[in-house]
Formats: structure tokens, C-alpha cells, sequence
């Protein structure tokens, strides 16, 4: 039976990456909501604040990380629910590419908007 | 089940080795023997000033089951049958089923053995809820009592479910205790388990492969490759037990952390709160899952 | 093998009334996640504005801002992101073992803590917008 079980183990590690993440979200997620919404309210918002912010190189790898760490967050849990409800064979290996690139054009562009807001290109 | 209940509280209410004072004034009710006496019969009362109420109002449990049988025509289409059984005190849900079997239709289908919550063929669905037929006392239900197969699991006839892919994971998890070398000859005694071991895996082995567990499960009802809480609560009472080698359990931990083994839990908690046994499976599950983690951080 | 009949769907969400606590949180928990990673791609193509140019996200946020229905779903997501992390913090605990017996009550409280957050948070909300 053992040639069944390779030694590499595709649950657990994403089990342990999505608890570490969430971990990390639950305080910048808390953070970025009381920061644009109770400190600077949104309506307020203006292309100089956001550059403020954003000039401010911890707040901008917060942020970068903000965004990597919830888009594996919220990808991962996409795909966990739809292996939950059964998914297997090739649908599950096409849904994980697609949910894959969607994550990393995600990443990339957010990236980008980010330097973009700090003014650096 | 419910001769069990009725002669655990007729236990010896007086202890012979104890004295016990005829005029209870005089000792001022002070031991807590008396006080846990007097309790018990208050409750005895109680109860059975509620069993009597009840008799008078509807001495006939409604019970509406579950039909369906492929090979007959009229039964192609599933439906629910009526039916009106005296009521017994201390009646479970399965005294009643046998009474409507025995009386009205021999041809109600369902399985049950030893009436006693250990050979956990008689799970059904009472109720909305997963339950043990011969464990579930009539009085503590609303009428009528809904009485069906086990969901996720596909009915064969009547209230007989199609239980082969569950004991499948069952044995997928290797259940039985293994160890790679022979003990020499002249240890070949007993293998004792410590005391504080025997507790850890305690609940464990009060499985009774009913099945209600897999069917609460959301989980295993979407994923069929899914082990499913009671195979993963079996991996556990070994994995557990100091009597085997840490190959084994390493061994048993690699079946457990492939893709749709531990990780597949969603902690919503339908098992351990079906489970006719009392066993912690979300907890069982959820230790496996960090035993699965410090294994592999440990090879890194 | 004799034919056995499936019940489907109904098995599941047709008895949506005898879910218990920790089914409720499963639910409430995956449907919140869905709509934080959906709002997470509309919020950075909102964002990504900025790489017009400072006026046209300035004008993309504040007229955003100034609709009352945006307001609204707003408010909507604050109650889900706060769901999402109270409940959160209690699978945080479920998978560390820690409080399990009390898994049903952590799940009322996280109820209770989000639909008072968002109740107190509506004006600042909703400030300086009308219908």
C-alpha cells in the first residue's frame, strides 16, 4: 500500500500555510479596515494620502505582504472548498492552474499599483 | 437499553456497610448520601409523574418511516409509511420499529443485533439528526418520529443504507495493531500499556462502526475520497497506543496526511456531536492534523 | 448489486433547519471568504486607477464614495471581513485544541461581536452621504 503515499504531502503543507496566513491577516486585515475607515475615512481619500502612506516603505511591504498572503489565503480556500465538494481528475488539475495564474496576475498587478502609488515609476 | 437504565437506577439504594439512621430529623440530613437519595427519588417521581401524563394524553407513538424497496412496484418511489405503536415507558425508537414490524408490516426492512449501543447496526436519521435506534428513548422525541436512513449514504431498502464504502475507509486505515519486529521469545508475555496511555486513546476505542459520524459529515458526503471521521478516529487509536513503534506511526501518519485524509476536516463538529459513543472525533482529528505537521517540520 | 437510491441534494440543504453551531460557522465562515476574495479583485482593479494618473483615482474614489449604495455594501463588508476574522480566531483555537468544548459558544459570540461592531461603525460610515 505504501507506493500509494508519496512523501511529499499536498494537504499539509497548505493546511499550515493557511493557518499561518490567517494568522497574519486577522491583524493587518483588522489594521487596514480601522486605518481607511475610522482614522481616514474613505470618502476622504486622495491620490497625495494614499502616496503618503504608501512613500512609507513599512507600510509598503505590509502591504505588499497584505496582499500576497490574503491572495493565497483567499485562492487556497477557493480551492480547498471545491475539493471538499469533491473535485477530482482533470476539472481539479484545470481549476487549480486557472486559480493559479488568476493569484499571480492578481499579485503582479497589485504590486504594480502599489509602486505606482508610491511614486516610484 | 432500557432494562440497562432501569436497573442502574435501582442500583443498591442503602449499601449494606452503611449505616443508615431510621429517623432522618435526627440526623439532620447532614450526609451527602441521604441528600443524593432523596434527589434520586425526587427525580424517580418526577419522571415517572411525566411518563404518566403522557400516557394519558397519547399512549400511541406516531412514527412515520422511511419505505422504499427497488424490487417491489408499489415501493419504486420512496415514501413515508404511518404508524401508531403503544407506548411502553422506557420504548426506544427501535422497540418501537420492531413493534410496527412484528404487528402491522413484516415487510419493514431495517438492521439491529444487540439493542445495547454495541454492535452499531441500527444508526438511522430520527428526527433530522443521526441517532442509535435502541439509544434513543421515544419520550424524549417530538411526535411524530421521523424515522430514515442514514443520508449520504445510498438506502438499499427501507432503512438500510449501503454501509461498503464506509467500512472501505475504515480498512484503508489499517486498524489493527502491527509492529515490525517480533518481541524475542522470552518477552513474549503480555505488551502492557500504561495507564496514562490507556486514557489517552480511552474514547477511541469505543468506536462501534455505526456510521453516524460519516453521515453527519458534509465533508465526506461531497468528497468520497474523504476517510471520514471514524476512520480517522481508528488511525488515532493506534497511532496513539506507545505500544507501537514510531515507524508505525509514521507509517500510520502518512496515510493520514494524504490530500483527502486529515486535511478534509472542516471542524464543523456534526460527528463528535452525532457520535452515540460520546468520542471526540473533531479533537482526535484536529491532534492528528498537528501530529502530521510536527512530523513533517521535524524532517525539514 | 441490488440498485439503492440516492436522496440527493435535499440531504444537505433541505435541512438547513437541523444544522448545529459549527455548521452554521462553516457556512457563514466559506460564504464571508467568497466575497473577501471577490472583493479582493475588484479592489485592485479599482485601485489600479492610480496608474492613470492622481486625478483619475481621486475621481474614481471620491465618486465611488459619494453613491449611497457604495456606502451601504461597504458597511456589508465590514460586517463579513469582521465575521471572517472573529471566526477566524476561533478555528485559529479549534486547530490548536484549545477550547473545543466551547466551540458552539465562540461561534455565538463571534455573531454577536460583528453585528454589534457593524451597528456602532454605521454612522461613521454612512458620514456626509445622502440617498
Amino acid at each position: 500500500m505504501a507506493e500509494r503515499y508519496s512523501s511529499f504531502t499536498p494537504g499539509g503543507t497548505g493546511w499550515l500555510l493557511q493557518r499561518i496566513t490567517a494568522a497574519f491577516l486577522v491583524v493587518v486585515l483588522a489594521f487596514h479596515f480601522f486605518l481607511l475607515h475610522f482614522v481616514n475615512h474613505a470618502a476622504e481619500i486622495t491620490f497625495a494620502g494614499t502616496q503618503a502612506r504608501m512613500e512609507t516603505v513599512g507600510y509598503f511591504v505590509t502591504m505588499v505582504l497584505f496582499l500576497i498572503t490574503a491572495t493565497f489565503h483567499g485562492v487556497n480556500g477557493v480551492y480547498n472548498a471545491l475539493v471538499n465538494q469533491g473535485l477530482e481528475g482533470t476539472p481539479k488539475k484545470v481549476v487549480l492552474a486557472v486559480l493559479t495564474i488568476a493569484g499571480l496576475a492578481l499579485v503582479a498587478q497589485g504590486i504594480y499599483v502599489a509602486v505606482a502609488m508610491a511614486g516610484w515609476i | 437499553m432500557s432494562t440497562q437504565q432501569e436497573s442502574v437506577e435501582s442500583e443498591p439504594e442503602e449499601p449494606e456497610s452503611q449505616e443508615v439512621p431510621e429517623d432522618q430529623e435526627m440526623s439532620g440530613l447532614a450526609s451527602p448520601q441521604q441528600e443524593r437519595l432523596q434527589r434520586k427519588q425526587a427525580a424517580l417521581e418526577e419522571r415517572e409523574r411525566a411518563e404518566s401524563d403522557h400516557d394519558m394524553d397519547d399512549d400511541r407513538v406516531h412514527l412515520k418511516v422511511f419505505r422504499y424497496d427497488p424490487e417491489v412496484e408499489g415501493k419504486q418511489e420512496p415514501r413515508f409509511d404511518d404508524f401508531h405503536v403503544p407506548f411502553e415507558r422506557g420504548m426506544t425508537v427501535l422497540d418501537a420499529l420492531i413493534y410496527a414490524r412484528d404487528e402491522f408490516d413484516s415487510s419493514l426492512t431495517f438492521r439491529h443485533s444487540c439493542r445495547q449501543a454495541i454492535c452499531g447496526s441500527d444508526a438511522f436519521f430520527i428526527n433530522g439528526r443521526q441517532r442509535l435506534g435502541c439509544k434513543t428513548q421515544i419520550a424524549d422525541l417530538d411526535q411524530p418520529v421521523r424515522v430514515e436512513p442514514l443520508p449520504h449514504q445510498e438506502a438499499v431498502k427501507d432503512l438500510v443504507v449501503e454501509m461498503e464504502h464506509f467500512y472501505d475507509q475504515m480498512h484503508a486505515v489499517e486498524p489493527y495493531f502491527q509492529d515490525e519486529e517480533t518481541p524475542d521469545a522470552s518477552e513474549l508475555d503480555e505488551q502492557r500499556q500504561s495507564r496514562e496511555n490507556r486514557e489517552k486513546v480511552k474514547m477511541s476505542t469505543r468506536c462501534i462502526w455505526c456510521g453516524a459520524c460519516m453521515s453527519s459529515c458534509n465533508i465526506a458526503a461531497g468528497d468520497n475520497e474523504y476517510l471520514g471521521p471514524a476512520a480517522i478516529n481508528k488511525a488515532y487509536r493506534f497511532a496513539m497506543d506507545d505500544r507501537e513503534d514510531e515507524e508505525i506511526k509514521e507509517h500510520r501518519l502518512r496515510i493520514l496526511e494524504q490530500e483527502h485524509g486529515v486535511w478534509r476536516c472542516q471542524t464543523q463538529f456534526s460527528c463528535t456531536e452525532v457520535c452515540p459513543k460520546d468520542i471526540p472525533l473533531t479533537e482526535h482529528i484536529q491532534e492528528l492534523k498537528r501530529e502530521a505537521v510536527k512530523k513533517n517540520l521535524k524532517f525539514w | 448489486m441490488s440498485q439503492s437510491y440516492n436522496r440527493g441534494l435535499v440531504e444537505d440543504f433541505g435541512r438547513w433547519r437541523e444544522f448545529s453551531a459549527g455548521m452554521w460557522a462553516w457556512i457563514f465562515h466559506k460564504f464571508t471568504g467568497w466575497m473577501l476574495i471577490g472583493y479582493l479583485f475588484t479592489h485592485i482593479a479599482v485601485l489600479s486607477s492610480a496608474l492613470t494618473g492622481p486625478d483619475a483615482y481621486t475621481g474614481t474614489i471620491q465618486g465611488l464614495e459619494s453613491l449611497f449604495l457604495i456606502r451601504v455594501l461597504e458597511v456589508g463588508l465590514l460586517a463579513v471581513a469582521v465575521f471572517h476574522i472573529l471566526n477566524g480566531l476561533r478555528l485559529l483555537m479549534v486547530d490548536l485544541g484549545i477550547g473545543l468544548e466551547s466551540q458552539d459558544r465562540s461561534f455565538y459570540a463571534s455573531l454577536v461581536i460583528t453585528g454589534a461592531i457593524t451597528v456602532a461603525s454605521v454612522p461613521t460610515f454612512l458620514q456626509g452621504v445622502g440617498i
